[in-house]
């Protein structure tokens, strides 16, 4: 064998597992998925019939399922924004000159280590009991009561609980960027009499800008497919009025797919509700990318 | 060389910063604590029995020694098991960790070293399947998965081998994202030396490149052990309830009854989850901080 | 490298090697049980050799989440729970007649399809409006009188003007909450007040209207009145942000007189000591008298067709007559069991109240799992919780649920 086709095929061998298990988990299974929205499967092995494009047209006259779709969106753009503001500000802290820096960059991520009902438990703990307390003592009304069972600040404690988790994350991202800055560069800048927070608009952010395109990127499809802390904060609640229907005022789309699939059991809308799910999110990731990377460009 | 000088000079009067640096630190400080809020809350109530618990969620333990009390409850309960959960959690996250950035890193290199349509198109593949939910295919997976374990004769359903195999399934894409951005920056030069040599391909990668991703694995370990660690929904459909491999997370939702829950004893159990990463985490904090800041980016 | 991948694949190999499965395995729903019935199921391995295993999913959905998973790949369990009618037409293929089986002869809450005993009664469960006797003692209020909407309306009144000097935070410690996931309480258990009250066990009329869409609209109004009525009296923040454990702390220290809950709760409620009698009053809705409280099995086991089938209702049946199933049942898992052999009484307070009102004839049925996947607990749940929140009114309550029922027949 020539050292060239023996190079190919070292190189094909390498590419192997991974491609393997690609097809294997995700790809077929997916195909399936797609298949079985066209169909009345009830995902208990029984054989199921073609329906056509039935589970898309019930779907789409579901007010749950669009207001979940509706607070999906606003709950990924306030999220986008707090996880990336607060990651950017404690990154700039924990690179500047405070003592135990590196205790703070390894504290901020440790909200990252726990996830699933503890979480969840935690958090209900602290909105319904420590901060009504803390409201009732210091005269807040808006604080004197849970801020999950209302319909008016529920997302702002799905966004605020998983700021608490991912912004530690994100900074680390933010950090590595800061830290790649050569140092000379902010000097010099300070030399030339530039303000703080000048030097940070100006030099800073457009120096970092493939670390916002990853940080955007990241965040936003951790926020499209948040279902952690949603089923553990609010399991979806409480409830309100849409399209003069009652719906679930926190329910995101993944859980009200997983609502749907299990809890109403009707395992073929869900399949047809995650099909939307997919076509949507790409689209939005595919805008957020390309939109970054031009800005990138242009910086 | 001038600039230089001043910068120096500056910096050694750095007086006029010092109430800045003060404000800094106690917002850092605020910040900090309100971060590690909730970690206390679950040690706390660690310390507690259920009636407290359910009498006063946030509160002071009465009697510290109640924290023995509800480990040796966890620890003796049949139902829980927590040190074959701990054996199970451990083979199966380590071993998945090993294949996940073992050929995501593999798979990564040959995809930025051969700048091909196709080996853009197979990149943007990954990355787009960063996207889908899980839900999609979760229960097709199941069907699948036994289909393809009865064909080829491996279980592939509450084994290890395959929630393994899921793992990679799962976890290669982020890998190979975070990985292909590493290498990008990893300079050519050593590489074609080696070529020159007469390596091969294959020890070109593990004697060369492979040294040089050090940083960056160890950004991949932790994204991925975090997640496999703290894995509810998929052990649960590939491992089954029946199965008798049980992870932490599916001993632990053994505590969480329908109509009486043990709050006591979620806690401690989830506390006893925790403590193996955290401790972990404290220990390897220098490099994973650093493994993360330098990979996370380039 | 190479060496470390073969490692891996070695150690692969090795632990493949999965243990061998029992001979039964049974698929159940009920975590606080759990523990008791793999006690029960080494008691029984040890009598006959037959070896069981228990598998649990905890919650409704995790329930049918495990079920779906064991049954998708292949692994069917020999025996698992259904809760209704929804549970047995998905599996209905695969469920096993056990007509003529030796439990049947000593219970009359078997699931009953197609004229076929099919289903288990895993125990009988109650629900009625638990009182504090010392509290009702206190304010003058006799429970017996307690069997019409005015009665209770008068009631709620004069406790919650004596509220201050009965120590009390709430006249009904009552949940709706969707964030807490207590919507089972409203959607189902509440709303089948309106569906059984008054009936003969067995009659449908009610549910067959629902299921095709319509209410009996005097009837319906009743008892939207009731609902309102019981919201009225109960602590706001209970009613949204309580968990089934603040409800039942709330009764158990003596800070509500009536609490809206089942037996089930026993386990719980004396981890709490309350230090006061505890028993059930009728949840009467209507104007006129109705008087006992809501008894049924809330699930059922069923046996697979194409398992160990015979093993299966062999280990029913042993469940059913031996000393040891009704000492698993009563004393261990404390149930109330549905078999008319079994002479053990059950010690704990709820429990106690629901077998008194068995054995007077007082109960009516429970037919809330005759509605589809969801519906109770999802739609109905969504409405009741705004009205608990103060977001609708009566009438618009009346309407939306109106609304919503109408809903069912497309």
């Amino acid at each position: 064998m020539s050292s060239k086709a023996k190079r190919k095929l070292t190189e094909m061998l390498f590419l192997l597992p991974t491609l393997l298990a690609f097809i294997m988990v995700i790809i077929i299974p997916f195909i399936y998925g797609i298949y079985y929205s066209f169909t009345n499967w009830q995902g208990t092995g029984a054989a199921s019939a073609w329906v056509g494009l039935d589970n898309y047209k019930t779907i789409f006259q579901e007010p749950g399922f669009l207001h979940s779709f509706l607070v999906t969106v606003i709950f990924t753009l306030f999220n986008l924004v707090l996880v990336n503001v607060v990651a950017f500000v404690i990154s700039l802290l924990v690179t500047s000159e405070i003592k135990g820096r590196n205790v703070y960059r390894a504290g901020f991520f440790i909200p990252n280590l726990i996830g699933g009902i503890v979480l969840g438990l935690v958090w209900q703990f602290i909105f319904s009991n420590i901060l009504p307390q803390i409201g009732k003592s210091l005269g807040m009304n808006l604080l004197s009561k849970s801020l999950i069972s209302n319909k008016d600040t529920v997302i702002a404690t799905m966004v605020i609980v998983n700021t608490w988790q991912y912004a530690g994350y994100i900074m680390l991202i933010y950090v590595a960027a800061i830290q790649g800055i050569s140092k000379s560069v902010m000097e010099a800048a300070e030399v030339d009499g530039a303000r703080y927070w000048t030097r940070v608009a100006k030099i800073q952010i457009p120096l970092m800008a493939n670390a916002f395109t990853i940080s955007l990127f990241l965040t936003l499809t951790n926020s499209f497919k948040m279902y952690d802390v949603n089923v553990a904060l609010t399991n979806g609640g409480p409830t309100t009025v849409f399209m003069m229907k009652p719906v679930q005022a926190s329910e995101l789309l993944a859980l009200n797919i997983y609502q749907t699939a299990f809890k109403y059991n009707n395992m073929a809308a869900g399949q047809a509700k995650a099909v939307i799910f997919f076509v949507v999110l790409t689209i939005f990731s595919v805008i957020q990318v390309s939109y970054n990377k031009r800005k990138e460009i242009e910086a | 060389m001038a600039k230089q000088a001043v910068v120096v000079e500056r910096m050694a009067g750095s007086k006029p910063h010092r109430g800045r640096q003060i404000a800094l630190e106690i917002v850092t400080l605020l910040l900090f604590i309100l971060f590690m809020m909730p970690f206390l809350i679950v040690v706390l109530n660690s310390m507690r029995t259920n009636a407290e618990i359910i009498n006063e969620p946030v509160g002071w333990p009465a009697n510290i020694g109640q924290l023995w009390t509800n480990i040796s409850d966890v620890w003796n309960n049949p139902n829980f098991n927590f040190l074959s959960a701990l054996k199970d959690s451990v083979i199966i996250t380590v071993l998945s960790l090993a294949i996940i950035s073992i050929f995501s890193a593999m798979t990564a290199w040959v995809l930025v070293r051969n700048k091909t349509k196709w080996s853009s198109l197979m990149f943007f593949m990954y990355v787009a399947a960063m996207v889908i939910p899980f839900q999609v295919v979760m229960f097709p997976l199941l069907t699948w998965f036994k289909q393809v374990g009865d064909f080829i004769h491996i279980p592939l359903l509450r084994s290890y081998q395959g929630i393994i195999f899921a793992y990679l399934g799962f976890g290669e894409a982020m890998s190979i994202f975070i990985f292909h951005g590493f290498i990008k920056g990893v300079p050519l030069e050593l590489e074609e030396a080696a070529d020159i040599d007469g390596c091969s391909r294959a020890g070109t990668f593990f004697r060369i490149v492979f040294p040089l991703l050090q940083p960056v694995f160890v950004t991949v370990l932790v994204l991925n052990g975090l997640w496999i660690w703290n894995d509810y929904l998929l052990p649960l459909l590939l491992l089954g309830a029946s199965g008798s491999i049980k992870t932490i997370p599916l001993a632990v939702q053994g505590f969480n009854g329908a109509y009486v829950k043990q709050w006591n004893l979620i806690m401690v159990s989830t506390l006893l989850a925790m403590l193996p990463i955290i401790i972990l985490y404290l220990f390897a904090q220098k490099y994973i901080v650093q493994g993360m800041v330098d990979g996370s980016i380039k | 490298m190479k060496k470390i991948l073969a490692l891996c694949a070695a150690l692969v190999m090795v632990l493949s090697a999965t243990s061998a499965l029992a001979d039964l395995v049974i698929c159940q729903n009920k975590v606080e049980i759990t523990a008791a019935l793999e006690a029960f199921a080494k008691v029984y391995e040890e009598k006959t050799g037959v070896p069981v295993k228990v598998i649990t999913g905890g919650g409704s959905s995790d329930y049918n989440t495990v079920l779906k998973a064991e049954m998708q790949s292949g692994r069917e369990p020999d025996i698992w729970v259904i809760e209704g009618p929804t549970g047995y037409e998905l599996w209905a293929d695969k469920i096993a007649s056990q007509d003529g089986a030796e439990w049947t002869k000593y219970t009359s809450a078997a699931y009953i399809a197609d004229g076929k005993v099919v289903g288990f009664p895993v125990a009988v469960e109650g629900y009625g409006m638990a009182y504090n006797k010392d509290i009702l003692d206190k304010a003058g209020i006799d429970p017996a009188t307690l069997t019409n909407f005015d009665a209770y309306k008068a009631a709620f009144e004069k406790l919650d003007s004596m509220k201050a000097e009965l120590g009390l935070d709430m006249v009904v410690s009552m949940v709706a909450g969707t964030t807490t996931g207590m919507t089972w309480v409203t959607g189902l258990h509440n709303f089948n007040v309106y569906l059984t009250v008054g009936n003969e066990r067995n009659d449908t009329t009610y549910i067959d209207q629902v299921l095709a869409g319509q209410v009996d609209a005097e009837r319906f109004h009743q008892y939207c009145q009731y609902v309102a009525l019981i919201f009225q009296y109960s602590d706001p923040e209970m009613l949204i942000n309580g968990t089934q454990d603040s409800q039942l702390a709330a009764f158990a220290n003596g800070k509500a007189a009536f609490y809206h809950q089942g037996n089930w709760m026993d386990p719980s409620l004396v981890t709490l000591n309350p230090s006061f009698e505890i028993a059930y009053a009728p949840h009467a809705f209507l104007h006129e008298d109705t008087d006992g409280i809501l008894v049924n099995p809330p699930s059922w086991y069923v046996v697979n067709a194409n398992g160990n089938t015979e093993e299966a209702i062999a280990f029913l049946d042993f469940l059913a007559t031996s000393e040891e199933g009704a000492d698993y049942m009563v004393n261990k898992a404390a149930m109330v069991p549905a078999f008319t052999n079994v002479t053990l009484a059950p010690a704990t307070p709820l429990s106690k109240s629901v077998m008194e009102w068995n054995a007077a004839g007082k109960t009516y049925d429970w037919q809330q799992y005759k509605l589809p996947d969801g519906f109770g607990m999802g739609t109905l749940g969504q409405i009741y919780e705004l009205l608990a929140s103060g977001a609708i009114d009566v009438d618009t309550f009346e309407a939306m649920m109106i609304d919503a029922i109408a809903g069912i027949a497309k």
